[in-house]
């Protein structure tokens, strides 16, 4: 990929970028990755561009100010014509809640599809995963008290009769 | 006084501590047992005429069914949203309210209990518990949380005055947990224990926890400023709990 096509990725993955981060905190006022979302998996990936993000990536977090919010991609698509056919990954970049990844895909020279993944699987990419050291890790003990009632997995009334809340209530 | 009752498809135990006359303590747990037997027949799946069956049926409008039937919809949708979806009433195709309704049964059974002044008692329903004031002998209530393996040991126990403790685990036999958002079985946590302020939501976070394997573990150190501590137990043994669990040393 040339250098200014490099650029141009990274100016297009920062204005799709910021559409994925709308998109993630209000699914509902998305126009462009939703439309797209499908059909980059028809195109050869091509997937040089993971390398060449570091400096997009940085035009990525300077640009949004002077672009217009509600079509940076339509702007975008005018702009860059003569661009390399293909789909292009962004760099995974990091966010307080969790991986963005923008891939674009490229046809006659124009972008045809801008899509952001963002994570989907369960709270792990929406939660600070340091979150988990304010747990204390222990080794699992194994230990018989006195206690008044036993918490533990729903029971039905078959495996109840097998249970230390049985016992506890035989006993009482 | 203690009591025993089979109802919603689990055993309920009931423990009252109050020092009352024995004929008010077995008209309070009559009371209690007709009120959990009134919520079976009411939601129950596996009866035709409760009112989640005919709902489901199409034959009764939500504007006809009853309040506390509109609540338990709410409060499911509420539940849903707040985790994530992992707790879906809707996870298996119907709307099955049933992982709330237990929890959500005992709680307003243990506040009409203390509306009718026993303020020392514990409702268990199938390892779900709520108790309200101290225990026997003035002391606060003993909870024991069964370790994930060996069913006659207790991986921890709680001391709780005030408060709801849950656990869901993937090890009762036949008790599938499934991931609603995958579709497949739930796995990475063997066992997850919520303790709270209120019973159903307790339960409700601690199967969601459960559901989302052992990104649950981060979500669970978010429910901490809630008002909602916890211990989890990872398939390969490992524990956690949060700094605030009423654990007895």
């Amino acid at each position: 990929m040339r250098r200014s096509t490099a650029a141009a990725v990274g100016t297009l993955t920062g204005a799709a970028l910021i559409l994925g981060v709308r998109l993630s905190v209000q699914p509902a006022t998305v126009p462009v990755s939703a439309a797209a979302a499908g059909n980059t998996a028809e195109e050869p990936e091509i997937d040089e561009a993971g390398e060449k993000t570091a400096e997009p990536e940085a035009t990525a977090t300077k640009k949004p100010s002077g672009k217009k919010t509600t079509a940076p991609a339509e702007q975008d698509k005018q702009e860059e014509a003569g661009l390399k056919s293909g789909t292009f990954k962004g760099k995974a970049v990091q966010h307080t809640y969790g991986t963005v990844q923008v891939t674009i895909k490229i046809s006659g020279g124009k972008i045809t599809a801008a899509d952001a993944t963002f994570p989907k699987e369960g709270f792990s990419g929406t939660i600070n995963p340091n979150a988990v050291k304010s747990l204390n890790s222990s080794a699992l003990k194994k230990q018989s008290a006195d206690v008044d009632a036993v918490s533990g997995a729903t029971l039905t009334s078959g495996a109840y009769a097998s249970s230390l809340q049985a016992a506890l209530d035989k006993a009482a | 006084m203690r009591h025993v009752e089979e109802v919603m498809g689990t055993v309920v135990s009931i423990e009252l501590a109050d020092d009352l006359p024995p004929a008010r303590l077995t008209g309070l747990v009559e009371s209690t047992c007709a009120w959990l037997h009134e919520v079976d027949a009411r939601f129950s799946t596996y009866s035709d005429d409760s009112e989640v069956c005919r709902f489901r049926r199409g034959e009764i409008a939500l504007a006809d069914c009853s309040d506390d039937f509109r609540h338990v919809l709410d409060r499911c949708a509420d539940l849903w949203r707040d985790t994530g979806g992992y707790f879906d009433a809707h996870g298996g195709g119907e709307y099955d309210p049933s992982g709330y309704v237990k929890g959500w049964s005992v709680e307003v059974a243990s506040q009409r209990l203390a509306d009718a002044g026993s303020m020392r008692h514990y409702i268990g329903a199938g390892g779900d518990i709520r108790m309200r004031g101290s225990g026997p002998g003035g002391r606060p209530w003993r909870v024991g949380v069964r370790h994930p393996w060996e069913a006659d040991s207790l991986a921890w126990v709680l001391s709780v005055t005030e408060g709801a403790v849950a656990t869901s685990g993937t090890y009762e036999r036949g008790a599938h947990v499934w991931n609603p958002l995958t579709g497949k079985p739930a796995e990475g946590l063997r066992s997850v224990t919520v303790v709270g302020p209120d019973l159903a939501v307790a339960d409700a976070y601690a199967t969601a926890a459960l559901a989302m394997g052992e990104s649950g573990l981060a979500w669970l150190a978010q429910r901490i400023d809630e008002g909602y501590e916890s211990a989890a137990v990872t398939d390969d043994g490992r524990a956690f709990t949060s700094p605030g669990l009423p654990v007895v040393d």
